[in-house]
């Protein structure tokens, strides 16, 4: 279980990108985050892997404080924690293998990684993320030969290479196409459903909440104004979070499960 | 799994799998071809038989130690390939780079030794730059002079010169031998004040009075008295010596300067000043002219606009290979060239910017005309429009900002270039760095050097913000009023023409001189035109005949009358006699040289430029008995009149010179080579320290990032050629103190480039991997490296097409090299090898610059 406690965090600038927000996460729970952009959501996230250090508050996962560990201890944190990208962050120079297994970083010996030495387990490992994310064939490619939904998919194999316990997912689809997004969100929702991995995941628009996610949060401004079913999320609701001239927006139903 | 899977030739089976590896073993490569790896076997053979070949003809024997090395790991190659594997290349490139790099450094006489024990040669530079001269305070004098003379004779005449009264100057003996110390006193001079002390030899010239290596100085007492040693110097050259018998008087100077009243800008600084102002001139003058000549050019080397058909695509070949050869060739190169057909000075110069100016902008131009967008131009045609309206309105637009930001680019390039042309020529502020270092004026060359630094940094920041500013695109329009806006304009274009007018005179441009000198650029262009790359051996034949000087100093040999000979118009002659040389039965039409061959052994030429044989192999000279032919007291042979020729001998052979060209060439592209990897090796770390995002933002973070920037700024606005200067100094003129120049350039520059890269890295993927609960090590190895190594890669491969360049010309200021060889010959008048010089750098330059193009497509 993850908890959040009263968040908090002011950006030196004196932007406040989160007010005091608080709740939990449950073991295998696909949770939706929605929200203006600026509301805070990518700070949320970053907050929870510690990619940005919160002002206040704290972050306890199954009773380990995240928000006090560093050093080994964040690192091993950090290991059982994936995330994947809106703008995927892969190194586009590198292969797909290479960026695959930086995935295993974590576990990797010390030395040996720095000149680009991996176990055979952590190969076949590898070989079996990119299967399972459907681009084995794509192996040898240099990571920027490859399409936007390719790519996030050598994301997503990274993020397998953990083998986390929890996924961070910081809109994962803004920059693919519908039947992409459909099929990206889909990955994860295995993920969550058959490995039990607990999943957190920034979404824009409303069809994906209700299709995908088990929960939701909403944050306006670096609160938080909204937590529960998808299905509580009506479109007033909606308009709460988004404000008053927002419309519902679908993604094409083109996709079906 | 396509991740491992390699094409690979089908395994032989085991019964040969020893013959290839043992092939290879006899003769490198044949194993590789046995397997049908005829393309592999070939690499390997050439790979070996070069480096072969230059470890014997540099004698680096050490280095064939790496190449059997290789030989061997060739024979493994073989029987890997037998074997159905794929060898990697990691060894024999390690190997392979070892031999070159162990090459580079025979062949450039790397010595590091020399770094520490040439570092006191350098002193005084580094001493100077810390104190230029600017200003100084006009001064009071107290100069004092006696007469000393040297050598001592029995009995010693009166001095040509008196001793100054007041102040007075005594001298404790009145004559001495060089290398004696005499003492000097001095009264009436300024008390307790320093002063100086110079020798001054018969002819008036001063030269400092040294004592330990450094000039001699004096503090007088209280009453204005001093006493001093002074060592009497070798101030007369040993051809103008006394003779036996004779004395000279030279004069020992004491001298005082007390300074008064308020600083004046020193002599140094005022020549500087105006030397700045003609440096600028120079390059405005070079830029407008070179915009001028280059815009027209460059469509004719565009190729989308000569493409269409034959015979502009014939022009468009022709244009483009002249382009590429001129500026392959350095400007200072055609500065030496230029200064052969007009002279030395500021046109010379400024015509050597120019031409370059016009080749690089008519390149550039050229590709920003291919690279428009056809789209507007079919639009504005489609309208009805005529040839120049389409011109006026859809290809203008298009290239002209293009155009200004080169220009801006090529304006920058060119005051660079002319701070340093004066190395080579009498123009900008070169000519007096280059000047007061023979002179050994270091002060007053360290003034000049910051000039130059100066002028160098101001351009370059300004013009860097101009292009930014182009490239960005103008400000949207203010609403000006017409006439307003006029007036703006003819102010712009009248300052415009103002400084043309005024860079004109500055830079002496003397059309007439193009005319005048033009024989001699031609005669040049001829022999550039034809390079002497294949002699027939020769061996020098002579004949000669006893000439007394005077009658019965020595007796006459008689001489055997059949075959070439000598017979002259006396037996025997005073000095000045009129005297008939002639030459008799030498081979018809051969150049021959008439000499005196003078009693100390020595010879002259009887005249200059002579003379050649007619047809029936007979030379004529009328002239008159040359002094130096008379015997002295004590000589008994007799000095002699000497025809001498040369013959050719055996078959055509590449000549003497397109052998030390192929050789030059060679230490040149090792020297570019060394300096490249040097640079490249020691600004990797330092640009870490000068990236804004790597040192953070702590207090001691900051102060070293702006450190390494101060440093990196500074140090690069000191141009390649006057580092070549002072590290000749440093280290000896030749190839190490030029890859030592380059590399101390290539730092800075270098390190800028990395640092700004480093700078710009995508923080994306740094974050992803950090999120992978990766350490900082593995962060920088897997999500820092792979991003900047392409980028270094970019810079380096540029880095290096600027050294092949300037490799070629640092010799001509002691960097070693073919430049020094290049210069060497233009000197001696010998066109015909010079002109292979460059032949020789433009394929150079075209190779490399070939070579780099296809390594950047592979590897970035
Ligand atoms: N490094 C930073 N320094 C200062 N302010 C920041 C920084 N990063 C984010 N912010 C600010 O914090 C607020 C929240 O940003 P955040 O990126 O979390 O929003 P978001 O909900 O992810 O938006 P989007 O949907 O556009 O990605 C914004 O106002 C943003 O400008
Ligand atoms: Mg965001």
């Amino acid at each position: 279980m993850l908890r959040i406690e009263h968040l908090t965090k002011v950006f030196p600038d004196g932007t406040v990108a989160l007010k005091d927000v608080s709740f939990e996460v449950k073991d295998g729970e696909f949770l939706a985050i929605i929200g203006l952009s600026g509301s805070g959501k990518s700070t949320l996230l970053r907050c929870i892997n510690r990619l940005i250090d919160p002002t206040e508050g704290r972050i306890v996962w199954d009773d380990k404080d995240i928000t006090a560990a560093s050093g080994r201890e964040l690192r091993e944190i950090r290991r059982n924690i994936g995330m994947i990208f809106q703008q995927f962050n892969l190194v586009k120079r590198s292969t797909v293998m290479t960026n695959v297994l930086s995935g295993r970083l974590g576990y990797a010996h010390p030395v040996w990684s720095l000149v680009h030495r991996f176990s055979p387990e952590d190969y076949e490992l590898a070989r079996a993320a990119l299967e399972r994310v459907g681009i084995a064939d794509k192996a040898d490619n240099r990571a920027d030969q490859l399409s936007g939904g390719q790519q996030q998919r050598v994301g997503i194999a990274r993020a397998l290479m953990q083998e986390p316990k929890i996924m961070l997912a910081d809109e994962p689809v803004a920059s693919l196409d519908p039947v992409l997004a459909h099929s990206i969100l889909q990955y994860l929702e295995t993920l969550n459903r058959e490995d039990g991995i607990t999943v957190l995941c920034s979404l824009h628009f409303l069809d994906l909440v209700h299709r995908y996610a088990t929960r939701v949060i909403g944050l306006k401004d670096g609160e938080l104004v909204f937590e529960g079913l998808p299905s509580e999320l009506t479109a007033d609701r909606f308009k709460e979070v988004y404000g008053e001239e927002a419309e519902m927006v679908t993604v094409g139903g083109t996709m079906s499960a | 799994m396509t991740h491992d899977a390699t094409p690979t030739p089908s395994p032989t089976p085991g019964r040969t799998s020893w013959l290839p590896p043992l092939v290879s073993l006899l003769l490198p490569g044949g194993g590789q071809a046995l397997v049908g790896r005829y393309v592999r076997g070939a690499a390997i053979l050439l790979a070996i038989v070069v480096m072969a070949a230059l470890i014997i003809w540099l004698q680096g024997y050490a280095l064939l130690a790496p190449l059997l090395g290789i030989w061997l790991w060739n024979s493994w190659d073989s029987y890997q390939l037998v074997r159905g594997r794929q060898p990697r290349l990691g060894v024999p490139i390690l190997l392979g780079a070892l031999i070159i790099y162990g090459l580079g450094t025979v062949a450039t006489q790397v010595q590091p030794t020399r770094l520490v024990t040439g570092w006191s040669s350098m002193q005084p530079y580094l001493r100077a730059l810390t104190k230029p001269e600017l200003f100084t305070y006009p001064t009071e004098d107290q100069i004092g002079l006696v007469p000393i003379q040297v050598p001592c004779i029995e009995p010693l005449p009166e001095p040509a010169r008196k001793p100054t009264e007041q102040p007075r100057l005594t001298v404790s003996v009145p004559c001495a031998s060089v290398g004696d110390v005499v003492t000097i006193q001095g009264e009436g001079f300024f008390p307790e004040f320093e002063g100086e002390l110079w020798w001054i030899n018969p002819i008036g010239d001063p030269q400092r009075v040294l004592e330990n290596g450094q000039q001699a100085t004096f503090v007088t007492d209280a009453e204005g008295r001093f006493t001093a040693q002074v060592k009497v110097p070798l101030a007369v050259p040993v051809s103008e010596q006394p003779g036996p018998g004779e004395t000279q008087t030279h004069l020992i100077r004491a001298e005082q300067h007390k300074p008064y009243g308020s600083p004046q800008p020193t002599e140094t600084l005022s020549l500087v000043v105006d030397k700045i102002f003609e440096t600028v001139a120079l390059a405005f003058l070079a830029t407008v002219l070179g915009v001028i000549f280059a815009v027209p050019v460059s469509f004719l080397a565009a190729r989308n606009l000569m493409y269409g058909n034959p015979v502009t695509r014939m022009i468009y070949f022709v244009v483009r290979t002249i382009l590429n050869i001129v500026r392959s060739i350095e400007t200072l190169m055609w500065a030496i060239i230029f200064a052969v057909w007009v002279g030395l000075g500021p046109f010379g110069g400024m015509l050597a910017l120019w031409l370059h100016t016009v080749a690089a902008l008519g390149k550039l131009y050229s590709e920003a005309i291919e690279a428009i967008d056809p789209g507007p131009i079919e639009a504005v045609r489609a309208t009805g429009a005529s040839g120049p309206q389409v011109v006026v309105y859809a290809v203008i637009p298009q290239v002209l900002p293009t155009f200004a930001s080169f220009t801006l680019f090529r304006w920058d390039i060119n005051v660079r270039m002319s701070t340093v042309i004066g190395l080579v020529s009498d123009a900008g502020l070169g000519f007096l760095v280059i000047q007061w270092i023979r002179l050994n004026q270091f002060r007053a060359m360290a003034t000049a050097i910051i000039a130059i630094m100066l002028v160098v940094s101001i351009i370059d920041y300004t013009s860097s913000k101009l292009r930014e500013r182009i490239l960005e695109g103008a400000p949207a329009a203010r609403q000006v009023s017409p006439t307003r806006r006029l007036v703006t304009r003819a102010a712009l274009v009248a300052a415009f023409a103002l400084v043309f007018v005024w860079s004109w005179r500055l830079a002496e441009v003397r059309l007439s001189e193009l005319v005048r000198g033009a024989p001699a650029g031609l005669r040049m262009a001829r022999d550039f035109a034809i390079p002497n790359l294949i002699e027939r051996p020769t061996e020098e034949r002579s004949v000669s005949r006893p000439l007394p000087v005077p009658c019965g100093a020595a007796e006459v040999p008689s001489t055997s009358g059949t075959g070439a000979g000598v017979s002259l118009s006396l037996e025997c002659g005073n000095v000045g006699d009129p005297l008939i040389i002639t030459g008799h039965d030498l081979p018809p039409n051969q150049d021959v040289s008439v000499r005196w061959l003078l009693p100390d052994g020595a010879f002259l030429r009887v005249q200059s430029n002579c003379c050649r044989t007619d047809e029936t192999g007979t030379v004529t000279v009328e002239t008159r008995v040359h002094p130096l032919m008379e015997l002295s007291e004590g000589m008994t042979e007799p000095g002699q009149v000497t025809i001498v020729w040369k013959e050719t001998v055996g078959g055509p052979r590449f000549s003497e010179a397109s052998r030390r060209v192929l050789e030059l060439s060679i230490v040149t592209l090792l020297m570019a080579l060394l300096a490249t990897t040097l640079g490249s090796l020691f600004a990797i770390p330092l640009s870490f320290f000068a990236a804004r995002n790597i040192m953070g933002k702590t207090v001691p973070g900051r102060v070293i990032f702006y450190g390494f920037r101060l440093f990196f700024n500074l140090f690069r606005s000191i141009e390649p050629m006057i580092l070549v200067l002072i590290c000749a100094a440093w280290v000896g003129a030749g190839p190490f103190a030029g890859v030592l120049a380059l590399a101390l350039n290539n730092i800075p520059n270098l390190g800028k480039l990395f640092s700004e890269s480093i700078e710009d890295i995508d923080s994306g993927p740094v974050e992803a991997i950090t999120a992978t609960g990766a350490n900082r090590l593995q962060t920088l190895v897997y999500a820092v490296v792979p991003q900047l190594v392409p980028r270094f890669l970019a810079f380096i491969l540029y880095q290096w097409d600027i050294n092949i360049r300037m490799s070629t010309v640092i010799g001509f200021v002691g960097g070693g090299g073919i430049g020094q060889q290049f210069r060497l010959w233009v000197g001696l008048n010998q066109y015909d090898k010079a002109g292979m010089a460059v032949w020789a750098i433009v394929i150079m330059v075209w190779s490399m610059d070939y070579l780099s193009a296809r390594a950047r497509e592979r590897l970035i």
